[in-house]
């Protein structure tokens, strides 16, 4: 195994060890009355309510424990002072920053599958059948993984230069920003100031835009997702996560750890 | 002993009148919190824009949440009786702004707006804008020109819209025939029972939800229950004409000959003669209660 892959795999084995995984069961639970309740409650929504009540869950928590723990992951090394420790072996900063950002994916990528079987459990119970229309639920829970993927960069990033509250402030910042990107294109609507406009396109491209990865209201319809989005975003995703997580690296290696 | 004994007589006593008055008081607390919160009845944010953004990515969520409230307010509301609604709209509006692809909003919200109170909110033109706005955001969606045709057909008796609503609804591939042919049928006789009828029954099969199927099954059997009544009543005019009175009963007229038994309405109630001669219904029978409702 690689140094990368050591970090990764302790970052994991870590994050079971803390319980982190225990959120399953609070979405089980509420799937399971949501396919109970829903019938009774209302009409002709009830695979529209479990999909996008899934997927919204899937998607907070997943958002709650990339921002949580993203943040802690360098700090609490160094907190801890284990960071001295690791780094006197033969490992490379940004080796070690890459490793626990492969770790926390992992961990993040075994509880999005979890919670993605429980949903599509759910549905069969809900349905009595699965559709291949269903697919798409797949599809919006892979862009999840995605988006989750960017805000692990992302508070790895902050998580580098200061402190853990203020990397949560950061990143919470970035994300809610990053679902108004087309918002921001469309400033100079309001403002009518070409230079404002300019700057706040430029603005719009440096950030990420989560908004690629809203699929939700296609899912709960069973609307199909065209394979080139699909490949766009997994390339959006990568690139963008490969110059935040660099930055870090950057960052991280100049840091003066003494 | 004696102060045990006492304490036990006491507590006897002192339990069933202490319950009994906390379940009197539940009973007005909930009359007094019932009033307040049919007061209350507010939606507390109706911009639709706001609502989006502050729903951040998970709107298609909050748009069945907002559309389940719709469907408790509106059930709520009917169960009451009530003669307002006012709510309805704003709730729809939200859900389908938060979600345009909620399809079993529009089709059973504009039913919800357009019937008439307390049945609905008795607003047919918001729910043909309502449709008008499903069928913008999904053109794809020929069901939706189905209930822009029915709500131009049956609540505001506009037949060359129906028909026009029926026609630009049959262009569309996946359309059924039928559309084609009630476009027809409505520019040319306007409102007929035997068009009622076949609208009617395309609600009833085409819906899953129990309520809509009812309310379909009861307008069928009160298009069959006033066939019925016409021909009791021709019935009824001939015998007047042979005998210058009326009969006395369905019974002489049975006796008579021209009728084969007593006439049962739909729902299996035997229809009433007045005494000015007009076929009614029982008072027991549901038509009754429905059609004293409209």
């Amino acid at each position: 195994m690689t140094r990368t892959g050591i970090v990764a795999w302790n970052t994991f084995r870590e994050a079971v060890r803390d319980r982190v995984l225990y959120n399953l069961v609070f979405f089980a639970l509420l799937m399971m009355a949501t396919a109970v309740l829903v019938g009774q409650i209302s009409i002709g929504i009830d695979s529209i309510v479990i999909v996008s009540l899934g997927l919204s869950a899937v998607s907070v928590i997943g958002l709650l424990m990339a921002v949580f723990i993203g943040v802690g992951l360098v700090y609490k090394e160094m907190d801890k002072r284990t960071l001295y420790a690791l780094l006197a072996k033969p490992i490379r900063r940004w080796e070690f920053l890459l490793g626990k950002f492969a770790g926390l994916l992992l961990t993040l990528t075994v509880n999005t599958a979890a919670m993605a079987v429980g949903l599509f459990l759910t549905l069969f119970y809900v349905n009595r059948a699965l559709h291949s229309a269903d697919l798409v639920v797949l599809t919006a829970v892979y862009f999840i993984l995605l988006k989750l993927a960017i805000i692990v960069a992302l508070a790895l990033l902050f998580s580098c230069f200061t402190t853990p509250f203020l990397s949560i402030c950061f990143t919470a910042g970035i994300y809610v920003t990053g679902l108004f990107v087309k918002d921001i294109r469309s400033f100079s609507d309001i403002t009518g100031n070409p230079a404002l406009d300019r700057v706040a396109v430029w603005f719009s491209y440096l950030l990420p835009n989560f908004q690629n990865f809203d699929v939700m209201g296609a899912a709960a319809h069973g609307r199909a997702i065209p394979g080139a989005i699909v490949a766009q975003n997994t390339l959006y995703a990568a690139v963008y996560c490969a110059i935040v997580l660099a930055a870090a690296a950057v960052i991280f290696s100049r840091r003066n750890l003494k | 002993m004696r102060s045990r004994k006492s304490i036990a007589v006491l507590l006897l006593l002192i339990l069933p009148l202490g319950f009994s008055a906390v379940w009197r008081l539940q009973h007005q607390i909930d009359r007094q919190l019932d009033r307040a919160e049919e007061e209350n009845d507010d939606v507390l944010l109706r911009s639709g824009k706001l609502v989006r953004v502050l729903s951040l990515e998970y709107g298609t969520f909050l748009a069945d949440v907002y559309w389940t409230r719709a469907v408790q307010y509106f059930g709520l509301k009917r169960f009451r009786q009530a003669m307002s609604m006012d709510m309805l709209w704003p709730l729809l509006d939200l859900s389908t702004t938060l979600d345009p692809h909620l399809l079993v909003a529009y089709r059973f919200g504009c039913f919800f707006l357009a019937e008439p109170t307390p049945q609905g909110a008795g607003q047919p033109n918001l729910a043909v804008m309502f449709v008008q706005r499903g069928i913008a955001a999904n053109p794809e969606y020929w069901r939706l020109y189905q209930d822009l045709g029915f709500l131009y057909y049956w609540e505001l008796r506009d037949y060359q819209k129906a028909s026009e609503a029926f026609l630009e609804g049959s262009r569309h591939p996946d359309a059924l025939d039928w559309m084609k042919v009630m476009a027809a049928k409505i520019a040319g006789e306007g409102r007929s029972r035997e068009t009622s009828m076949f609208l009617w029954r395309q609600i009833y099969e085409s819906t899953k939800d129990d309520t809509i199927r009812k309310n379909a099954f009861n307008h069928v059997q009160l298009i069959k229950a006033e066939s019925d009544m016409e021909q009791l009543d021709e019935i009824l005019f001939e015998f007047e004409q042979e005998h210058t009175r009326l009969p006395d009963g369905f019974g002489e007229l049975i006796r008579l000959g021209l009728l084969p038994g007593r006439p049962l309405d739909p729902a299996g109630y035997p229809y009433a003669l007045s005494t000015l001669g007009k076929v009614e219904f029982d008072p027991k029978s549901p038509l009754a209660i429905t059609t004293k409702k409209r």
